[in-house]
């Protein structure tokens, strides 16, 4: 039997659908999409209200003692914003497969006659449409209503580190897909995820307040590079190998290994379901 | 009570009082065998049981991690500061434990009755000859068990990362957990009751509701360190008299506390809210619920 490979126009055509169906989907909740932005703020302002009351008129020097910069309401708008960037591509990624288990169309899906990784790539563009607007979105208007001008230093080398980050954030949402398809309990790992990472890219501190071996588990992850290099460029906090380009060699290695181990291993784990089990189960 | 001459108890009467038993036993088993539901969904998942504590603590480490960056020694537990409100320790912790009891409520009694409603195990409950306030109620045991213990497990950590936390007046203070907690639970049943009307929206809701009270009952920070403008929104909502007083009276009343009244007028706030609360969002609850059941709108999301 002939058996045509699809065009990279069909596939192109499939990713396209699969992100304009989600941005549609939610499109439908304006609600959601701006609590989306006030939810960084109201983080941010935890730890920045909390800080002024116990540290008073000298927040600023201590913070800068502590971190490298006094500006503590954009290092903390930063770190919230990442973690807003983080969080929603753990939730639209490995959620999406969950959702798609529950409502029984994961299956249904494995039966069409496309590759998942299109519609995948389609899932993961919207979620970085979406993170990417809401995390700017909520950066200007905390800095706007917390009284801090949010562009200062190299704001295109900022923007630089954001985007070499979502690839291997992206290709980290894949290896987590596939837990929650092997578990299926995906709510509370989810969650458990997200929080674990936000902890580990230090989002309202330096990891340098970290025990040696959670330090270095801490590097092991892209988003604390982002993170830091976000700050470093913004804020001048510093690298953590002094310069730019060295941070951000370690992010582009990131982005080369990240997406293919994250392949791998949930190519390896779906064989494994649907060979017992199946995708349909839950 | 109505008795025949020779002093026994009349027909009517008899049966007015077994029916009132019998209405109570229903009703208590019924609660029984939903708190027993309850958990043993939780027992069946236990990756989420384990994850649950571990994000608690994760949350917990970062926000105390977050609060130390304005330490004058990011690596020593517990230091004071300079010129503020010295150790956050109790302002913090104790309004950690307020609002997760908050939160939880919004998310497990009001959000779980959607839930049902998406399942379509909502209306199954309703054609069910079983009490629907022993179903709401078990809920609420459920938060108080697990809340509870995830509360304790976090403020210990909490103790640990921040620093010694004062512990006065614990008989007042377990008096304003208690009414604190009563209060809760009925912003949980009134929050159960939108549910029903606005369906998908809820969820949006909680989590509007539960972050914009975050700010306004100040659980993480004193209420000094709000604007003025703010700071009026708080002395509008009972809940902040419920953190402030609550956490003033175990601090032993450090100077400047409690912030928004003094706090004979906050135990007053906070029992009136304490013995009404519960009763208005019970109250409505049973209009949403009817008012479902009149639309048929209980199956429909």
């Amino acid at each position: 039997m002939d058996i045509r490979v699809p065009s990279l126009r069909s596939n192109s055509s499939v990713l396209i659908a699969s992100m304009r169906m989600r941005l549609m989907t939610i499109s439908r909740y304006p609600g959601q999409l701006v609590l989306d932005i006030i939810i960084p703020i109201v983080f941010a302002a935890m730890p920045i209200l909390l800080g002024r009351a116990t540290s008073g008129a000298n927040a600023g020097v201590i913070f800068a003692q502590n971190t490298g910069t006094s500006n503590y309401v954009a290092y903390m708008l930063i770190g919230s914003s990442v973690f807003t960037i983080v969080s929603f591509a753990f939730w639209h990624i490995a959620y999406w497969l969950r959702w798609e288990q529950e409502t029984g169309t994961l299956e249904a899906l494995y039966l069409s006659p496309t590759a998942r990784i299109w519609v995948v790539a389609g899932t993961a563009l919207y979620s970085c449409l979406r993170s990417l607007f809401s995390a700017l979105a909520a950066y200007l208007l905390g800095s706007f209503i917390l009284g801090v001008k949010p562009f200062e230093g190299e704001v295109g080398l900022a923007f630089l580190f954001i985007l070499s980050g979502l690839v291997p954030l992206y290709g980290l949402t894949l290896l987590f897909g596939a837990v929650v398809l092997k578990v299926k309990e995906a709510n509370a790992l989810i969650n458990l995820m997200q929080w674990g990472v936000s902890f580990l890219m230090g989002i309202f501190f330096p990891i340098a307040v970290f025990p040696p071996l959670l330090r270095t588990l801490a590097l092991l992850f892209p988003p604390t590079w982002m993170t830091n290099g976000v700050r470093a460029a913004l804020l001048g906090v510093g690298y953590f190998f002094q310069e730019w380009y060295l941070d951000l060699a370690v992010l582009w290695a990131f982005l080369l290994v990240a997406p293919l181990f994250g392949y791998w291993v949930f190519a390896n784990v779906e064989t494994s379901v649907r060979r017992n089990e199946g995708v349909g189960q839950f | 009570m109505d008795r025949s001459p020779d002093g026994q108890m009349s027909r009517p009467a008899l049966s007015v009082q077994q029916s009132s038993i019998s209405n109570l036993k229903s009703g208590w088993s019924t609660f029984w065998a939903m708190v027993r539901k309850e958990l043993i969904l939780i027992a069946r998942y236990p990756v989420n049981f384990v994850a649950s504590f571990g994000q608690v603590f994760l949350i917990v480490a970062i926000f105390s991690l977050g609060g130390k960056t304005f330490s004058v020694n990011l690596n020593n537990a517990g230091n004071g500061s300079q010129a503020g409100i010295g150790n956050p320790s109790g302002v913090v912790i104790y309004g950690f434990m307020l609002f997760m009891f908050l939160s939880d409520t919004l998310w497990t009694i009001g959000y779980n009755v959607r839930h049902e409603q998406v399942q379509g195990t909502l209306e199954q409950l309703y054609l069910s000859p079983a009490s629907k306030f022993a179903s709401l109620i078990s809920r609420v045991a459920n938060t108080l068990l697990w809340t509870g213990l995830l509360t304790l497990a976090a403020s210990g950590l909490m103790v640990v990362m921040i620093g010694h936390l004062p512990f006065e007046n614990p008989g007042l203070g377990l008096y304003l957990l208690v009414m604190s907690l009563a209060g809760t639970f009925g912003v949980g049943f009134a929050f159960a009751a939108l549910t029903l009307r606005i369906r998908e929206t809820a969820q949006t809701m909680a989590n509007l509701l539960q972050f914009a009270l975050l700010i306004l009952c100040a659980n993480f920070f004193p209420f000094s360190a709000l604007p003025p403008f703010l700071r009026n929104f708080s002395r509008l909502i009972p809940l902040a008299y419920n953190v402030d007083a609550f956490r003033s009276t175990l601090m032993g009343y450090p100077p400047g506390f409690p912030e928004l009244a003094p706090i004979q007028l906050e135990i007053v706030i906070v029992t009136l809210f304490g013995i009404l609360m519960p009763i208005l969002g019970y109250y409505l609850y049973r209009l949403a619920e009817d008012h479902a059941r009149r639309s048929g709108s209980l199956s429909s999301f």
